[in-house]
């Protein structure tokens, strides 16, 4: 123990150039922090006789500093505030008489002070303090610290790294203040991991609160999570797999349509696909197999192998839902002629990718049906609408296709809902007779959702 | 100076276990004072008026009382003071006292009728250190000598204002006080030839009842047929901040730091990390994050329109930075292991603007989330309590009233020369109308319109009262007429001065941590 922790340092300061603060020392070795602090102390020491100047610290110094505002007005103590300099206390004659005199009694309460100091100034920082209840090294690094605010890069190292361990079971090895009251609930969805900035706005989009009655849906969050240090790439060719999902879990068109169009996929997607999976973590795994077969699909669906490669390019400006509305578009255009493919043996691996992902048909069905509710006289819901979209063919040229997606709506505020206070406005009453006409029709057809647009 | 003792962690690694302290219990019962209805059930069909009504109608009984008690011998030229029950009852040259509603019309104020006129967008009106024209605005008077008389209000009117009319105040009395809108009061006096009336003396509702400790708990504890606890274990003590500014720009994080260490107590000696096992509570008040406001300041949309970027109407997702709500779930979530916290939105946080400002929701906090109360689960004090701003609570016995600070921000810029932001919270408190709006709201301070009854009366008076995002540190006791006192504190913000207060909740006497990066400059 007592050497691991000398290679450890020596290894993470002095070769590879870290900061190491007391705080990422505890974590790695898991030792306490105060031990961690000495272990600090005395491998400085150590370098520093042997070679002086190759192990450069910064100190934690507690204690009372020294103020230097002198408190030396006399001690109000009475009641009245009518004689005093300050004249608006005479409005509140039963104040105790808050006089600017007090304000310097009341603040100089010790002021306890915590400061961090690189080891150059240390005598200087010490010597301002009045006393001092501890000094300990609080990092060490190779060179001299140019911004003492890179010390923060310690801490969010600490997040990342160990940000599996459960606190509230491991932190008592590092010395942190137990707390036995300590409620938690155990969450359904794992919070992500501290991602990458990139894949931060991806996973921000992907997180509605849905119930776990959505499987698949957390397991999108799974793969999505799993991006964390992934390229960007990685995130979009993930994602237009996603809506490929859901097609196949319509029953209705299920593996007729799949088997129909799985014959002779490249499998070089597939193994593109297997490649980016892999990068991801284990999160990810189970849905591997899924997506590796999807994939084809989705090949299979566009017609062009070349679609997921300019997907990514492309997939910025659009959302997981467009994507799936593409795609179910072409299953229902393809719907009317393939119906008699039902004949059509499957024989690959894809089959066992079908089954997998029709094993969560339910779910999903409802996705692509239009969605409208009725809420408080408001509809709102999901719609087919058709979108304009322009896309990079493979030999360069731009082709611009017209395809339904899905987007949410809602109306604008129906009218205001009477309450008891007798401000009646025969106003109110017309206006929500009118959104009452609309919303008479819940779940109407096309037509009613064109008309109700504003 | 500097003892052996401090140079513990300034050797090499011993044998020596190190211990690993316990935190002390809080305990913890939020009130749900200024929780809105949820969704349909707020309403902003409303007016305002309404709200002023109702807060005349609490408070005129309680002003009154006192106000006859103070007055019933006053006697001047053998004339004693009667008591009119209408503002427009009074007469010329009759000594009379009468409550109302305060209402001051200043110039500088800003109005809303101008305001629509000339914005055709939503935006924060333009920020204004002090409404008054210009009369002393602190730079010549000396202090709190309001010499020139009306000086300092010049340009300022004042009236009285209840349910029949209204009246204007003058007289010398009144450039001394603290007055702002919305306050109700009680004055004596008579009424001049002008038509004016010449107040010789004024007095507030003052503080209302006071609970005693631990009588919220008692009071739940009889409520559910559980016998009452006699025995209450020594409290700790409470840490609170404000003003953590916590922006997406990583250069000034290192003072937050410090503060996750310490209060974990991983950080400092052993002796500190004890002192940090004894407090139990954190309590966050206001402006966690900056420029979070869903609504952009004035400059903001100057700015972003001089950039000519096309006008976005509505929200747009593509500017989200989540850097800083990101960073400040991850500081609250390494804290929360250890220590409950209970965070109070500020005027710069992501939540209602207008006050009461509802809690940060959950969704803001992914990894926090977990140690929140489940939204439809039972209602129990979470461990992580995103409440409210103001908000009332009951912690280790004590009673809290925090605020983020807009209230007294915004009577502050009503009076004139008073800088002192310690006499503006005890005016406050004597005026029962700490919360939300302090008096201001709804005339200059955003607020929702309350139906049945002004949520911001205070209806019983805290132990403690405390309000965040101040420029410094201060605190005072004040004292009530039936022997209340409340200890009031101003907390300054922790990203300026990285002070953290805490509070002994045995004594109630506050003492102040301050982290700092040495700065060899």
């Amino acid at each position: 123990m007592a050497q691991d922790y000398a290679e450890w340092l020596a290894i993470n300061v002095l070769n590879e150039q870290q900061l190491v603060s007391y705080r990422s020392l505890s974590r790695a070795l898991k030792v306490h922090s105060n031990l961690a602090k000495q272990m600090l102390y005395d491998f400085h020491h150590k370098q520093n006789a042997k070679k002086p100047g190759t192990v450069h610290a910064t100190y934690l110094i507690t204690g009372i500093k020294r103020t230097e505002r002198p408190a030396t007005n006399g001690t109000h103590s009475q009641r009245d505030g009518e004689d005093t300099v300050m004249q608006s206390s005479p409005l509140l004659p039963s104040s105790s008489a808050l006089k600017p005199g007090e304000h310097d009694d009341e603040t100089p309460n010790a002021v306890q002070t915590v400061m961090l100091v690189k080891q150059e100034s240390l005598e200087l920082a010490k010597a301002k303090f009045e006393s001092i209840t501890g000094i300990h090294i609080y990092s060490l690094q190779a060179k001299g610290l140019g911004d003492i605010q890179s010390l923060t890069e310690c801490n969010r190292k600490i997040a990342v790294d160990y940000a599996s361990e459960d606190p509230l079971e491991v932190w008592k090895q590092y010395g942190t203040i137990q707390n036995p009251d300590v409620k938690r609930r155990t969450q359904r969805r794992q919070p992500p991991p501290p991602p990458a900035p990139v894949a931060k706005a991806a996973v921000a989009k992907a997180k509605p609160p849905v119930p776990t009655a959505k499987p698949t849906t957390l397991k999108k969050e799974g793969s999505k999570d799993s991006e964390e240090a992934g390229p960007a790439s990685n995130t979009s060719a993930k994602a237009p797999t996603e809506p490929a999902r859901k097609p196949p879990t319509n029953k209705r068109q299920s593996s007729d349509i799949f088997k129909s169009f799985a014959k002779g996929k490249p499998k070089t997607k597939t193994e593109q696909e297997s490649q980016d999976s892999a990068g991801s973590t284990p999160k990810a795994a189970p849905d591997d197999e899924p997506i590796a077969g999807f994939s084809d699909e989705e090949d299979a669906d566009e017609g062009d192998a070349d679609i997921i490669e300019e997907a990514p390019k492309a997939v910025d400006g659009k959302s997981k839902k467009e994507r799936e509305a593409e795609l179910q578009a072409m299953m229902e255009q393809e719907d009317e002629v393939m119906e008699d493919a039902a004949g059509v043996e499957p024989d690959h691996a894809e089959a066992d990718v079908d089954e997998g992902a029709i094993d969560k048909p339910d779910p999903q069905a409802e996705e692509p049906k239009e969605i409208v509710q009725v809420e408080s006289g408001r509809r709102r819901g999901r719609r087919r609408v058709m979108k304009k979209k322009t896309v990079k063919d493979e030999d360069g040229y731009l082709v611009t296709k017209e395809e339904a997606t899905w987007e949410s709506f809602s109306e604008d505020e129906p009218a205001p809902k009477r309450i008891k206070v007798p401000t009646t406005t025969s106003m109110s009453k017309s206006t929500t007779a009118a959104p009452g006409k609309k919303g008479a029709k819940p779940g109407g057809g096309n037509i009613m959702s064109f008309f109700s647009k504003k | 100076m500097n003892g052996d003792n401090h140079a513990d962690l300034l050797q090499p690694p011993s044998n020596v276990e190190h211990a690993v302290s316990e935190r002390t219990a809080s305990h913890y019962t939020p009130l749900p004072t200024y929780r809105l209805p949820k969704g349909e059930h707020r309403h902003y069909q409303q007016q305002y008026a309404d709200m002023y009504f109702a807060r005349l109608a609490q408070l005129k009984p309680a002003v009154e009382q006192i106000a006859s008690e103070a007055w019933a011998d006053f006697e001047i030229g053998g004339e004693t003071a009667s008591r009119k029950d209408r503002v427009l009852d009074v007469r010329e040259g009759e000594l009379c006292w009468i409550a109302g509603t305060l209402y001051m019309e200043m110039p500088l104020k800003p109005n809303v009728l101008e305001d629509i006129g000339k914005e055709h967008w939503i935006a924060a009106p333009p920020p204004r250190v002090k409404y008054d024209t210009g009369g002393g605005l602190g730079g010549d008077s000396e202090r709190g000598a309001h010499a020139g008389g009306g000086k300092g209000l010049a340009g300022a009117q004042i009236m009285l204002e209840d349910e029949s009319g209204r009246l204007r105040l003058t007289g010398g009395y009144l450039s001394g006080g603290l007055l702002v809108t919305g306050a109700i009061v009680a004055v004596m006096g008579t009424e001049n030839s002008d038509g004016d009336f010449e107040v010789l003396d004024l007095r507030v509702p003052d503080l209302p009842r006071q609970p005693s400790r631990w009588e919220t708990e008692d009071g739940e504890a009889a409520l559910q047929g559980k016998s009452v606890t006699t025995k209450r274990p020594i409290s700790g003590k409470v840490a609170i901040i404000s003003g953590l500014g916590v922006s997406g720009v990583e250069g000034d994080t290192l003072l937050l730091d410090l503060l996750l260490e310490y209060l974990l107590g991983e950080s400092a000696d052993p002796a500190s990390q004890e002192q940090a096992a004894s407090i139990s509570r954190l309590i966050i008040a206001g402006n966690s994050l900056s420029h979070s406001s869903p609504i952009p300041s004035r400059e903001e949309l100057a700015a972003a329109a001089k950039k000519g970027g096309r006008k976005t109407y509505g929200y747009d997702s593509a500017s989200y930075n989540a850097a800083p709500t990101d960073h400040l779930d991850q500081w609250l979530a390494t804290l929360l292991p250890s220590i409950p916290i209970t965070l109070l939105p500020g005027e710069q946080d992501p939540t209602s603007t207008s006050l009461p400002q509802q809690p940060i929701h959950a969704a803001m906090f992914p990894h926090s989330r977990a140690y929140m109360n489940p939204p439809t689960g039972p209602e129990g004090p979470g461990w992580f309590d995103s409440t409210t701003n103001p908000a009332e609570f009951s912690a280790d016995g004590w009673r809290f009233l925090g605020t983020g600070g807009q209230p007294v921000d915004d009577v502050y810029k009503y009076l004139p020369d008073c800088e002192e932001r310690l006499e503006m919270m005890e005016a406050m408190l004597r005026w029962r109308l700490t919360a939300p709006t302090a008096p201001t709201a709804p005339d200059t301070l955003w607020c929702y319109p309350f139906q049945d009854g002004d949520q911001f009366v205070m209806k019983e008076c805290p132990h403690v009262f405390l309000v965040g995002n101040q420029p410094k540190f201060e605190t005072a006791v004040v004292e009530g007429p039936l022997g209340q006192q409340v200890r009031v504190l101003a907390v300054p913000r922790f990203k300026e001065t990285g002070e953290l207060v805490l509070l002994d909740c045995e004594t109630l006497v506050p003492e102040v941590v301050r982290f700092e990066v040495f700065d060899e400059g």
